[in-house]
């Protein structure tokens, strides 16, 4: 395909679009869920679906009305490993209170069908779910420049009309300031450093864009 | 002390002790696998010492099962899981040489970290996002000669090329193509696609390695950072390096008995080299050396020879980035720690409760459970060729037996 590229004008940012020669790739498949038929899980198994669903079910229970309000959200569930416990099934899912900024890490006993372990936690930031890559795009659409740049890539790239965030390719990194500097409150506020893929296989250089989920802002590193 | 067999050879008469090594070595020099009657009975659960009249339960089920016998009989056995962080990560490895009994290596391995600095500063990333979430699908053509399983992760056998090659003396000379099982995912990390691969050999070694392919990110520098890429010297894409981290929980027949040594030859511009052994009694950093090597050793899982059964780690050829102080996990090639279910990866850690990067696992905790962390980087210096797509660049190490069997089995 050779080493085309757009130069793209973002307010803000100088952002640049590598054309790849890639398919685009739907957002990538929740594929630690078995997707067989329904069968007896062995203890070095994956979690299946069903499980994983329970799991979410058990470690939300107490969370149910933050949740409804979107200040606590179930990021993901995983398999708890831990050698001690081999011989058990046991699922660890991991929540975000927006709010507090507190991550809650709750182990779910799947024989028992009960919570055994609860951690709570600030200041450490799992990777960003699915669902927060979506809503990181989706502020970043909400954005009066970055939103009006992200359409119009978009369109040049021959998607036409952007409908909502789901359409674009997207992978979520979480943003921490360390070396790298950046807004101090991304040490405990949940930030995102969004990837952004066009049809077509270009991708939209947004290394310098943090979403704060936690505070609902974009901020543009300076480099 | 219960000394927990592999080899049968020679064993029949019950347990080997020192002083019988060398009539160990006399015995026959390739024998069937054997049943060895009495078992020590201290044995730790779960180690493989049992004679094999049942088979022991699968760790796994079939889906996740990978059980494989390759050409000249060598034989792996593993798990595979797709977690949703750190992505494809292998379970309780089994390793059967030809003739011999089964050997347990690892009990879980996965990738730990992928820091990527860029030379200018910045940006700084680390990788490892939920790679579970970002495994691409692969095509028939990804899986040349192998089988999919859902759909992300690919199970084949491809050659490695000679065995060996002996000459004979007045007859032919004798030889052998060797084979690796392959195991891999790969996986969409902004402009990047990340192979994942484990190949387990058919002389007992394990590759780990990272491939890097897709674009280049595209993040344009000054001439000091970068290469000129594109018509003419205007547009400088920038280098930067992929420090791969890997976790590595081996197990040999169990956790009980694991020690991590490392190894120097003293000895330079002089005529003789000297062995010096150190043997990590707690968590430690190592650095590389040229001719430096470390082994994860259990003395009481021996060989035909009675030498206790070992798996060597080496063959790093890593660009040994050394970053600033807020990146002390760059400043070690390999971490030792003492198992611990929280310590997931080498930056970034996702668990509350625990340190957040392995340097700070090393803490001078004893060391009853080893769990290794290798740092393998490379500094990639963009040129022409990389647009694109980007050939695959790679970068790995090597885990290779060491006296798991009294001599070639193969
Ligand atoms: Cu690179």
């Amino acid at each position: 395909m050779g080493r085309q590229r757009i130069v793209m004008a973002l307010a803000g940012a100088g952002a640049v679009v590598v054309v790849g020669a890639a398919l685009l790739l739907p957002g990538g498949q929740g594929s630690q869920a078995a997707e067989a038929a329904p069968r007896e899980p062995v203890p070095g198994d994956p979690l299946t679906g069903a499980e994983i669903a329970r799991a979410g079910d058990i470690a939300s229970a107490t969370s149910r009305a933050h949740m409804a309000a979107g200040r606590v959200n179930l990021l993901y569930v995983e398999r708890d490993d831990g050698k001690d416990a081999e011989e058990r099934r046991r699922a660890e899912a991991y929540l975000y209170d927006y709010a507090t900024d507190r991550l809650i890490v709750r182990t779910v006993d799947l024989g028992r069908g009960t919570v055994v372990k609860e951690s709570v936690t600030r200041g450490v930031q799992p990777p960003p779910s699915k669902a927060e890559e979506v809503r990181a795009a989706e502020l970043l659409l909400a954005d009066p420049q970055y939103g009006t740049g992200v359409r119009e890539a978009y369109t040049r790239a021959g998607g036409g009309q952007l409908r909502s965030a789901s359409d674009l390719g997207l992978r979520g990194l979480i943003f921490t300031p360390g070396q790298e500097n950046g807004p101090r409150r991304c040490a405990t506020h949940r930030c995102v450093r969004l990837f952004v893929r066009l049809p077509g296989g270009t991708w939209l250089d947004t290394s310098r864009i943090v979403v704060d989920l936690s505070a609902k802002k974009i901020h543009t590193l300076e480099w | 002390m219960s000394l927990r067999l592999i080899l049968s050879c020679a064993m029949l008469a019950g347990v080997l002790g020192p002083a019988q090594t060398a009539s160990a070595a006399q015995g026959p020099l390739a024998m069937p696998a054997a049943r060895i009657p009495a078992v020590p009975a201290q044995a730790p659960q779960g180690t493989a010492v049992a004679p094999a009249v049942r088979a022991p339960a699968a760790p796994c089920s079939a889906p996740y099962r990978i059980d494989r016998t390759l050409p000249n009989g060598a034989r792996w056995q593993l798990c595979w899981e797709m977690r949703t962080i750190e992505g494809l990560t292998l379970n309780k490895v089994v390793y059967t040489p030809k003739g011999n009994r089964p050997v347990s290596v690892l009990r879980s391995t996965a990738l730990a970290q992928i820091h990527v600095p860029y030379d200018s500063g910045t940006p700084r990333y680390h990788d490892i996002g939920a790679l579970g979430q970002s495994a691409i699908p692969l095509l028939a053509a990804d899986c040349p000669g192998g089988e999919r399983r859902e759909q992300s992760v690919c199970v084949t056998t491809r050659p490695r090329g000679h065995a060996y090659l002996k000459s004979g003396y007045e007859e032919p000379s004798t030889s052998a193509q060797g084979h690796d099982l392959v195991v891999f995912a790969a996986f969409q990390v902004g402009w990047y696609t990340y192979l994942v691969e484990w190949a387990f050999s058919d002389d007992g070694a394990i590759t780990p390695r990272v491939g890097a392919t897709g674009s280049l990110a595209g993040s344009t520098t000054t001439a000091g950072h970068g290469w000129p890429i594109g018509v003419g010297s205007r547009d400088f894409e920038e280098s930067h390096s992929h420090n791969v981290f890997w976790r590595l929980d081996f197990d040999i027949q169990g956790k009980a008995g694991d020690v991590v040594e490392q190894y120097d030859f003293s000895g330079t511009r002089t005529a003789k080299r000297k062995l010096k052994r150190t043997t990590f009694t707690k968590e430690a950093k190592a650095l590389n050396r040229r001719t430096r090597w470390w082994r994860v050793v259990d003395r009481g899982v021996r060989n035909a020879d009675g030498h206790p059964v070992s798996w060597e780690l080496n063959n790093s050829d890593s660009s040994q980035y050394r970053g600033p102080a807020g990146e002390a996990f760059t400043r070690a090639d390999v971490y030792v720690t003492d198992y611990r279910s929280c310590e997931r990866l080498a930056t970034v850690n996702p668990a509350p409760r625990c340190a957040g990067s392995v340097d700070r696992y090393v803490n001078g905790e004893r060391l009853t459970d080893p769990v290794l962390w290798v740092n393998v980087g490379y500094h990639h210096v963009p040129r022409d060729e990389d647009a694109d797509p980007m050939p695959t660049h790679w970068q790995g190490f090597r885990i290779t037996p060491r006296d798991v069997t009294a001599k070639n089995p193969h």
